[in-house]
């Protein structure tokens, strides 16, 4: 394609064919679609202002990574639906590169304008660059075209659980006409402007082939084009005016949702007595209660429904989708007065937000990790059901739990003297007794109070005894975490609690914290320095794969052959750690392929909930509705002879559910499975 | 509507309850109290009745004790109770006292309904209700397993040995609460926390013209020894034929 100097430039003429009334309405119509645009961005503004504050920076360098990562490569997106996933892309992709083909145009224009050039005289508009930028905008079209049209495809097949809404049908079918007028407009421009190599604009010569064909010569171009035009215009205009009162409020809202958002997994905002007392009630009773942040969250949603199908309770038929609480707080965002004083109280007799969906959650934060947009459904709840705690709506076994954590310090409201009775027969040092060990060893409510789960403490004192490890227990000191106190929106206990414990451990000097209950790890982690001096908390999984490392203890040989593993929640996902469990079930060094852990479909960070978190441990369920039940299909299909756990509650739950099956399945903790390998062997 | 709840501080029963070596009380210096169960049963059938009267009902919880016992009035607060009101009485009374403390405190605030548990959990007695509709003359109706306003009273569905019964009582009537008639709301220690502004009247024995006639005295406590002992099963089948030998 090379440029004969002495001809006319390879280009096109910016507003060829568009008289000077037709640019000044144009203008004038821009200027209108700007104020809509406006003033619906400003309206949502309004609304989000009406939340509490939340402080919180993200460093610029993050924002910037995120930007690239989340909003630009979008690999949550394509994760999980590979469908929706690269019609995303597409319609996504096609879009950007439009839009940047538009901005250039418009700073050709502007450019060339000021520096007094004539049409036919672009600022760089032409040649090799103009060839590029032609061939590439009317291949990035046809993206976007195949995008919509994907979309459009999916939507009336009913392959899609994206909730419906009629301005859905303009946004897709005016951006599908949007494309669809931009070649016919390009064609009939290639035909009354006779545009020179006309090939790299392929799509839009296509066009002008056949209109050619059809008998149209260049003053019908010219009549029509100058239409189209106009058409083309007036649907951009208007879907620039629709932006923000459609479902496209997702691209800005979302993207800065993505670029800062601020929440952690396994983490809550902690609330004081004095916010109560002002408010009267505690947690979410209104919209004001909420963030400002988590009210802008509403509105990046679009209810595309990945976190319904990511939770656990609405895949075991439980009355919670987390994308059901959103929306339906959006829709009472939609409806909210932002002058009416007080704000209007959220509504209680939407099923999508009742008490039987709120105590659903287990607080797995599947919702939160598969959202595209960086929603945490999680983070309503919370509040949500704080509130629900506040006004007495709790009855039942989760209330008799709270009731005997707030007398007796555990769940079970057993005596706080048998606190030490699962180390019956073993030598395990108190703190009080043994004032310089290096390493608290955290037992926690389950491993001292529940039978079966005792032989994990078991386990884990003999192995850290034979590893000559300098510990101690604080015994009948230690009370629950409070954890999943907080977890059900009893944030009051969960402070009590809370403080008691770390008045223990601030007494005895702890700075090394070791336990086998995710739950207790992610409090003491998380929770703890909202409240006091954080320590450094540890997984017993980590902890007996140092020693193993450091020589203390042998090599586990991998005797794994037949064993998997089911990853709990708040160790995997809220806290990445996954590979020490397995490191110590395979054994270190070796690469038998025998000794491989047969692996869950949903396993690591995208774990399935047992169905224990968040409170639910303490609630009965139907049988046909346990959460957790797809868990244990899984178990069972995997052949596997032992299932490995390293949570209490998962083994509780898993547990059940295979004797619920009638299915021989041994269910371990890891720190069993190693204490048996090692006694084998010596 | 007026609703009177009395309200007893009992010991955690979860706990290992131990008598102190002189046999002269259980020692209950770490011991956990709370609402006793069945008044918690008879605080929240309170709040259901003035749920049900779009809120024309007061429900006052009265305690007798030491200052502590605020803490199970504050309970009782917090689950929805309007008023509190604490007898100070530092020597525990017998049931007999306590019923008349409670007429007292009945004739003072003129009642429609004094709602209350058949039991305490910590002495198991069960007398006052009884006692005090008879020291009041007024109707009672104990062991409710539900209730129902009806026109000229209210009716009761009671618990006996041999199945419900049910009779009607004409109000102002004492009743007294069985464990089936609900399940009592959780009071959050937040909206206990909230309950700590409400502010609890306080009244001596004297200022209700009441003198303690004890007519129970307590001599002696000691453990009785439990023999229970825990064993593991394999099977059902198992279970099954060990129940069938072992038993007899």
């Amino acid at each position: 394609m090379n440029q004969d100097s002495s001809q006319t430039p390879l280009t096109r003429e910016v507003f060829g064919n568009i008289n000077d009334l037709s640019r000044g309405v144009f203008y004038l119509l821009a200027v209108v679609a700007a104020l809509v645009f406006c003033w619906g961005v400003w309206r949502r503004v309004r609304l989000w202002r009406r939340g509490r504050k939340s402080a919180s920076a993200v460093p610029w360098r993050v924002m910037t990574r995120r930007f690239l990562t989340d909003v630009l490569w979008q690999p949550i997106v394509r994760r999980g639906r590979l469908g929706a996933g690269r019609a995303h892309a597409l319609l996504f992709g096609g879009f950007c590169a439009l839009l940047v083909g538009t901005i250039l145009i418009g700073v050709e224009h502007y450019g060339a304008a000021a520096a007094g050039r004539t049409p036919g005289q672009p600022l760089f508009h032409s040649g090799l660059y103009y060839a590029v930028y032609e061939f590439t905008l009317d291949t990035c079209g046809l993206l976007m075209l195949v995008g919509c049209g994907w979309f459009a495809w999916r939507r009336w097949r009913g392959h899609s659980t994206i909730d419906r809404h009629w301005t859905d049908v303009y946004v897709l079918a005016s951006l599908m006409l949007l494309g669809v007028t931009g070649y016919l407009v390009e064609g009939l421009r290639i035909i009354h402007e006779q545009t020179r190599q006309p090939g790299v604009s392929y799509v839009g010569l296509g066009v002008a082939r056949g209109m050619q064909s059809l008998g149209i010569g260049v003053s019908l171009a010219r009549q029509i084009h100058f239409q189209l035009w106009w058409l083309h215009a007036v649907l951009a205009l208007g879907w620039i005016a629709a932006f923000p009162y459609t479902r496209l409020l997702h691209v800005l809202v979302g993207s800065f949702q993505l670029v800062t958002r601020d929440h952690q997994p396994g983490a809550l905002t902690p609330i004081s007595l004095e916010e109560v007392e002002e408010h009267g009630y505690v947690g979410a009773g209104r919209l004001s209660d909420l963030t400002w942040r988590q009210l802008l969250e509403l509105d990046a949603c679009i209810a595309c429904g990945r976190c319904q199908d990511a939770c656990p309770a609405h895949q075991a038929g439980q009355p919670l989708s987390p994308r059901d609480v959103v929306q339906s707080l959006r829709d009472q965002l939609n409806h909210w007065q932002p002058s009416a004083e007080p704000p209007a109280d959220l509504r209680n007799d939407d099923d999508r937000t009742s008490g039987a969906a709120l105590w659903s959650c287990t607080t797995c934060g599947a919702c939160a990790q598969v959202c595209p947009l960086g929603v945490d459904p999680l983070g309503l709840i919370t509040p949500l059901r704080r509130y629900q705690v506040g006004e007495g709506q709790l009855r039942g076994g989760p209330a008799n739990a709270l009731q005997k954590m707030q007398r007796s310090g555990n769940p079970w409201g057993l005596p706080i003297a048998d606190r030490m009775d699962w180390a019956t027969g073993l030598e395990v040092p108190t703190a009080a007794e043994r004032p310089d060990f290096e390493v608290l060893y955290w037992v926690g409510c389950a491993a001292a109070y529940d039978r079966s789960a005792r032989n994990v403490a078991r386990a884990v004192v003999q192995l850290l005894t034979a590893a000559n490890v300098s510990f101690a227990v604080l015994g009948p000191e230690e009370r629950c975490t409070g954890e999943s106190a907080r977890r059900m929106g009893e944030e009051f206990l969960f402070q009590e609690l809370a403080a008691q414990n770390q008045a223990v451990l601030q007494r005895h000097g702890v700075r090394k914290i070791v336990t086998h209950c995710p739950h207790c790890l992610n409090s003491l982690r998380k929770d703890y320095p909202q409240f006091g001096p954080s320590y450094e908390v540890i997984h017993h999984t980590q902890f007996l794969l140092e020693l193993v490392d450091q020589g203390k203890l042998p090599n586990p040989r991998g005797r794994t052959g037949g064993v998997t593993y089911h990853d709990p929640c708040y160790l995997s996902r809220a806290n990445g750690i996954s590979s020490a469990p397995r490191q110590l079930l395979e054994g270190t060094g070796q690469d038998d392929p025998q000794d491989r852990l047969v692996e869950l479909p949903r396993h690591g960070a995208n774990t399935a909930c047992c169905g224990a978190g968040g409170g639910r441990m303490w609630m009965d369920d139907n049988p046909g509705q346990r959460i957790g039940s797809g868990r244990i299909d899984e178990i069972i299909d995997s052949g596997s002879q032992t299932v490995a756990v390293a949570c209490p509650f998962c083994r509780v739950m898993v547990g059940d559910g295979l004797a619920d099956r009638q299915v021989g399945i041994e269910v371990r903790d890891v720190a069993e499975i190693l204490l048996d390998s090692l006694q084998t062997e010596s | 509507m007026k609703i009177l709840v009395p309200c007893k501080r009992v010991p955690d029963a979860d706990q290992k309850i131990e008598v102190h070596p002189d046999g002269s009380a259980i020692i209950s210096a770490h011991l956990p109290f709370l609402l006793n169960p069945f008044d918690a049963i008879a605080v929240e059938e309170a709040v259901r009745i003035r749920e049900q009267r779009d809120g024309e009902t007061e429900i006052l919880a009265v305690t007798i004790g030491e200052e502590v016992c605020q803490d199970e009035l504050r309970t009782a607060l917090a689950m929805g109770a309007d008023r509190a009101l604490l007898v100070v009485c530092l020597q525990p009374p017998d049931p007999w006292n306590v019923a008349r403390i409670l007429r007292a405190v009945t004739q003072r605030e003129q009642p429609d309904l004094v709602l209350m548990g058949k039991q305490a959990v910590d002495d198991d007695s069960n007398q006052v209700g009884q006692f005090l509709a008879a020291l009041l003359d007024w109707p009672q109706a104990t062991f409710a397993s539900r209730l129902n306003f009806v026109d000229n009273g209210l009716r009761v569905a009671r618990e006996t040995d041999a199945g419900l019964e049910t009779v009607t009582v004409s109000l102002p009537a004492v009743v007294t609460t069985d464990l089936r008639l609900n399940e009592p709301r959780y009071a959050s220690l937040t909206s206990i926390l909230k309950a700590r502004k409400q502010s609890i009247d306080q009244f001596c024995l004297a200022d209700l013209a009441v003198e303690l006639e004890p007519r129970l005295e307590i001599r002696h406590l000691e453990t009785t020894a439990s023999a229970r002992s825990c064993q593991w099963v394999t099977s059902a089948a198992e279970l099954v034929d060990r129940l069938r030998r072992e038993t007899h």
